[in-house]
């Protein structure tokens, strides 16, 4: 952890909290509307479905799909030495879509990988404040 | 009441930076700017100060200023790329409101100088936000750039519709072959660059992998470039030096600024944009003698290709399979100036895209610039597509010849 090298972000406490306080604990918190009953990602302060501002946090399954992926051979930063990793982005089982470093899979071996592999999340925790969350081909 | 604007403008000139491509010597925005104006009102023959409004990518303000002139309509929009076709379409809007009858649309950017210039002389570039959303969803995860977003769209579409890295590596191909038949192309010739002239697929396909599925022959180049179009009222259109070619449609639209927001990989905004453009226009896809189509990566081009209504939903390659797109090709001619791809692409390559399809539809591609002709086509018609962002926003305008 102490040695963390790849960009850390910097959580706006406003419309994300939630979110990023769930995943210290390890849980993916999600935010849904509480008139449409629709999630959404990323959190907003509004429903962008129904645009009503009710709004309830809640621990999500932290299952998904790859929705599709590509598998970067440059990167900067941190990510350089972890060439050639794989982007996914992940179609969340509750709705809406997240974007990940996918693990479990080899991106040496982009043929092997496959849009609609189920995924699982797992977090990262790279400073006492946040926790990264990735997803996994399980 | 309101009135269908199609063909109440007309873009009457249309030119480039003194130097373009790889620029020895350097370059800023501004040079690039000011050069490419001062030609454009050469050509047409006005001054700066006949100009009464002015439309650049988060430059509007500062280019009034420099050339010391009072526009009564100013657009600074920037929405990457294709702010350029929307600024036409602006324009147009505004022309036909009454409001002026005269505008620049500019574009200067020096993509390859800023890197000598240790990025000074780029302009006031936003600094990020760490609480917009795709800072702190996207950015934790090692994305470098456009082509790190653009592949995913390109896996998906191999997903959907069963399509090939090769059917894509062909645009690359057909669009080099345009670059050869242009001398001011980056990739012209062994002359202009080591590694210019014709390519073949296998070359396209064993060039570096940037972000799988995408090759460095996938990706369009990074240069300088200066340009700048004139858009005149049908009043004033045929009182100067040059011909008018008219904007029969114009629109644009949006479908997400990060690509965690895109609902569909395999489709952009181009689809309403160009659906609202051939309406005003009157026209169809079947009608277009000439493509001008954003190619900063190929699959950018093929797919917009689809978006465009050019070719059935899926097979957006197609268009240039076999050649077909190419110099004698039994199809429609596409990106005749040898695209971003092989031509020159400084980061935002829609004015690019206006400024051969004026030369195409006015008859001048090969009068040249500076002694360097271009290959003209026979077109009278032409649709012409910018994309923006992350496959985020969209400008498509469909142009008509004089007569």
């Amino acid at each position: 952890m102490a040695d963390y090298n790849k960009p850390i972000p910097d959580p706006d406490p406003y419309t994300t909290g939630p979110f990023w306080e769930g995943a210290k604990a390890g849980k993916l918190v999600l935010p849904r509307c509480t008139d449409c009953n629709r999630t959404h990602f990323y959190p907003r302060n509004i429903c962008p479905f129904c645009y009503s501002m009710n709004i309830e946090w809640y621990e999500a399954s932290g299952e998904g799909w790859i929705q599709t992926f590509a598998v970067q051979h440059r990167a900067m930063g941190g990510w350089a030495d972890e060439t050639p990793f794989v982007t996914a982005f992940i179609d969340l089982k509750e709705g809406d879509r997240m974007f990940t470093v996918l693990r479990g899979v080899d991106g040496n071996k982009p043929e092997d990988i496959k849009c609609g592999t189920p995924v699982k999340v797992e977090f990262e925790k790279v400073n006492d404040d946040v926790s990264i969350p990735f997803w996994r081909v399980v | 009441m309101p009135t269908n604007p199609s063909m109440a403008a007309a873009i009457v000139g249309a030119a480039e930076s003194n130097k373009i491509g790889y620029i020895e010597e350097g370059a800023t925005n501004m040079t690039l700017f000011i050069e490419a104006i001062k030609n454009v009102c050469d050509q047409v023959g006005i001054k700066p100060s006949d100009i009464e409004g002015i439309a650049a990518p988060g430059y509007a303000n500062a280019l009034a200023e420099y050339l010391h002139i009072r526009p009564k309509w100013i657009d600074t929009t920037s929405v990457g790329g294709c702010s350029f076709q929307m600024q036409v379409h602006h324009a147009m809007a505004a022309i036909n409101a009454g409001i002026l009858d005269i505008a620049v649309v500019a574009h200067g950017e020096s993509g390859y100088s800023a890197r000598k210039n240790n990025g000074k002389g780029r302009g006031p570039r936003p600094a990020a936000d760490p609480w917009a959303p795709a800072a702190m969803f996207e950015g934790p995860y090692g994305l470098s750039g456009p082509p790190s977003n653009y592949s995913h769209a390109f896996t998906r579409h191999m997903h959907r519709y069963g399509s090939s890295q090769e059917d894509f590596a062909q645009i690359a191909v057909t669009t080099r072959d345009w670059a050869t038949l242009n001398p001011r192309a980056v990739m012209h010739s062994k002359e202009t660059h080591p590694a210019g002239g014709p390519i073949t697929v296998e070359d396209v396909m064993n060039s570096r992998i940037i972000s799988w599925p995408l090759k460095l022959l996938d990706c369009c180049l990074v240069t300088d470039h200066g340009g700048a179009v004139i858009v005149a009222s049908a009043e004033r259109a045929r009182s100067f030096k040059t011909k008018p070619v008219w904007i029969a449609g114009a629109a644009e639209a949006i479908s997400h600024t990060s690509m965690i927001e895109m609902d569909d990989y395999t489709r952009t905004s181009a689809w309403q944009s160009a659906e609202t453009a051939y309406t005003m226009a009157g026209m169809g896809p079947g009608e277009m003698e000439l493509a001008m189509i954003y190619d900063s990566f190929t699959l950018t081009a093929g797919i917009t290709a689809e978006m465009l209504r050019l070719t059935p939903l899926g097979e957006g390659p197609s268009l240039w399979a076999d050649g077909k797109a190419g110099p004698g090709g039994s199809g429609i001619p596409v990106n005749t100036n040898g695209g971003g791809l092989s031509f020159s692409h400084s980061g935002m390559y829609g004015m690019m895209l206006l400024i051969e399809a004026y030369r195409q539809l006015s008859g001048t591609a090969e009068d040249g610039v500076h002694g360097l002709p271009g290959k003209q086509t026979s077109a009278k018609t032409a649709i012409v597509n910018g994309t923006g962002g992350v496959l985020s926003v969209t400008g498509t305008l469909v142009l008509v010849a004089d007569d």
